[in-house]
């Protein structure tokens, strides 16, 4: 058979096409994807992998229940080494991959605050677990929050210790980071309105190897109580061990940080009879138990935040997808802000304007380490 | 007062710990000439190996013993495979080498252990005794004890043995040693697997107080290095010192000035010592003559 100049044409010109037309059959016939940057080495490695699992979770009931505009979802990870430099780099690769629809950051104030430009540049939905209160309140449209800000976990640290337990000399403990400082803050202004301003207000470095410079400062201070944001579970873990050790056994309600599971194995005994606000506890609400029930089933480990609210941020960007019935950035954010009374497992989100889906906090007690649901305190403002 | 006494008690014995890591970068450097970066992951390894061990059901005693053992296996693989390919380079290869070992050796615990940080008990049921107004935390107070018996035994194995005297000439001069029958090479092996042990020990005695984590060799090498320096790089009592010092000052500075910046005043310290005195408070000032 000869081959002629046409039919070497014809197939240099199929040969050039061949890539484009499989790859949009693939992408007209692939599944719909969505993007997670999560920390799968580095100090919060152990809280990643729990954060993955939620969302696979999340993933695998959305396909059952048909999927996501009639297609399977699909979870993408890449590793933010719990740095910023690590998630602004992982958040640039899923970006690079034009097919991915949405996005879940970190739970973690810091790294959303690093990867915030590139998610104004890149135009697309992201869901956060990062609390500082003012990751939706610059400007930034494409963030979703599916945890309540710290401006609503301040309010229910220093009411539930001013007004449940009595409590009006507060030592305020913080890590020196975004969210710690936005935690202090958000708490020491809380503290001011209820007229219990904090006697001390104590910042400190991730990462410290020795807190007793810290306990002898809350010693000193005279307060009857301890309120804290702390970032890492290591940082409690040790913090915990040598307050009681130096003989500090004021009542204490932590961030969401004192209840979760690494923190709880970490310090054990030492955070017994300490009260935590908690976006996620196991019988504040009926979606909550659901949720329980699917992880403890599943992972095998009692269920807390890191896994939660990937699982909701997964859910709820799915419902958004179809009922924006596409997939343009624009609509599904339209969607996401038009979500009302969804049943998560960290409690019923109700989207305001500025992307925050949740609007109160539970309390809980550690109760020789089991985490007993207290009561929840929601705000309407 | 009291706030005085329980900050120094605290601060020697963080500094005990910076202490132990910074006698294995020492006789490192004295023996080879080169910083080993990986010193701080041998503590991570070991701490890991005593999780891994106690899990097995060993009794503590006998976990101690495995990790150590451990410890100096690694301590020969290390020389074998990455100080003595290289040996005959100058001392940047080496460096790097030993930076990529540690980068090896971090990712290597977590691909083989996870990611989940460890709690280890500590050597005592009694978490610690108060004395007075003070409160001795009995895992520190195991880390001093450790740490004045390891300045006892490194001043008689070094001073008054035969291997130690060895081990000091191969570190003074590898040649002048060579040419009077010292095996060169095997005393720099027994350098790196002493190393390898004591920043074991350094990982298994610390783990009760600060978790098994992989990232904890990094963070006590980085004090342990500016220890050596404050010191006098290569000087076994000037590490020592070195690490006694910055665990002090650090607490003092933390709790008189400010807690966010209690790294910054380790650092500051360094700082200063390169600028008014390199050599640290025991090296001897170098100079070229023209």
């Amino acid at each position: 058979m000869r081959l002629t100049r046409r039919d070497f044409a014809a197939g240099i010109a199929a040969g050039v096409a061949a890539p484009y037309l499989i790859k949009s059959a693939n992408a007209q016939g692939a599944t719909i994807k969505i993007g997670m940057c999560a920390p799968v080495t580095g100090p919060a490695a152990e809280s990643g992998g729990y954060a993955i699992k939620g969302a696979k979770l999340a993933l695998e009931a959305v396909n059952k229940a048909g999927g996501i505009l009639g297609k399977q979802g699909e979870l993408i990870v890449e590793d933010d080494q719990t740095t910023n430099p690590g998630i602004v780099l992982a958040f640039s690769k899923l970006a690079a991959q034009s097919d991915i629809v949405g996005f879940l950051g970190s739970i973690r104030s810091t790294q959303v605050h690093a990867m915030a430009p590139d998610v104004i540049k890149l135009g697309k939905p992201v869901m956060i677990g990062g609390t500082d209160p003012n990751l939706t309140h610059m400007g930034n449209q494409w963030l979703f929050r599916c945890r309540p800000n710290d401006s609503y976990s301040g309010r229910v640290i220093a009411e539930y210790g001013v007004n449940t337990l009595g409590k009006k000399k507060w030592a305020v403990l913080h890590s020196t980071d975004a969210f710690g400082t936005a935690g202090g803050k958000a708490l020491t202004a809380a503290l001011e309105k209820l007229g219990a301003p904090s006697v001390l207000d104590q910042g400190y470095a991730n990462q410290s190897q020795d807190f007793t410079p810290v306990v002898l400062a809350i010693k000193q201070s005279g307060a009857d109580i301890l309120g804290s944001y702390f970032t890492f579970e290591n940082d409690l873990g040790i913090f915990a061990r040598q307050l009681r050790q130096l003989g500090v056994n004021i009542p204490w309600v932590g961030s969401p940080s004192i209840v979760n599971i690494t923190a709880l194995k970490l310090a054990g005994p030492a955070l017994y009879n300490t009260y935590g606000v908690a976006d996620y506890a196991e019988d504040s609400s009926d979606g909550s138990k659901a949720f329980g029930k699917i992880y403890r089933d599943t992972v095998k480990v009692a269920p807390d935040n890191q896994s939660s609210w990937t699982f909701d941020a997964i859910s709820v960007l799915a419902q958004a997808i179809n009922k924006a019935g596409t997939t343009d950035p624009t609509k599904i954010r339209e969607a996401i802000l038009a979500i009302k009374k969804f049943p998560g497992a960290e409690g019923e989100y109700n989207f305001d304007q500025n992307g925050d889906g949740l609007h109160g906090y539970n309390i809980v007690k550690n109760d020789k380490g089991n985490i007993v649901f207290d009561k929840h305190i929601e705000f309407n403002d | 007062m009291d706030l005085a006494l329980q900050l120094l008690f605290t601060g020697i014995g963080i500094g005990a710990v910076y202490a132990l890591v910074a006698l294995g970068f020492v006789l490192i450097f004295r023996a080879t000439n080169v910083v080993n970066f990986a010193q701080g992951e041998f503590s991570m390894v070991a701490a890991y190996l005593m999780v891994v061990a106690v899990e097995a059901g060993l009794p503590y005693w006998a976990a101690f013993i495995v990790a150590l053992l451990g410890m100096a296996l690694l301590g020969v693989v290390f020389n074998l495979g990455v100080y003595y390919p290289l040996r005959h380079r100058t001392y940047l290869p080496v460096i790097i080498a030993t930076i990529g070992a540690s980068i090896l050796l971090a990712n290597s615990v977590l691909a083989i252990y996870g990611p989940q940080p460890q709690v280890l008990q500590g050597w005592f049921d009694t978490p610690g005794i108060q004395l007075g107004p003070v409160y001795l935390d009995s895992q520190y107070l195991l880390i001093i004890g450790v740490t004045i018996c390891l300045v006892i035994f490194n001043f008689w194995f070094f001073e008054k043995t035969l291997l130690g005297k060895k081990l000091q000439a191969t570190s003074q001069d590898k040649e002048m040693a060579s040419l009077l029958g010292i095996s060169v090479s095997t005393m720099i092996m027994i350098t790196f697997i002493y190393s390898a042990v004591l920043g074991g020990l350094a990982g298994i005695l610390v783990a009760p107080v600060l978790f098994v984590s992989i990232q904890m060799g990094s963070t006590i090498a980085l004090k342990a290095f500016a220890a050596t320096i404050i010191g006098g790089f290569g000087d076994v009592a000037g590490a020592i010192i070195g690490g006694l010092a910055l665990g002090v000052i650090e607490t003092f500075g933390a709790a008189y000035i400010s807690v966010p910046y209690k790294d910054g005043f380790a650092f500051l310290v360094l700082i200063a010592f390169l600028i008014f005195r390199p050599q640290g408070i025991f090296g001897e000032r170098v100079a070229e003559k023209a």
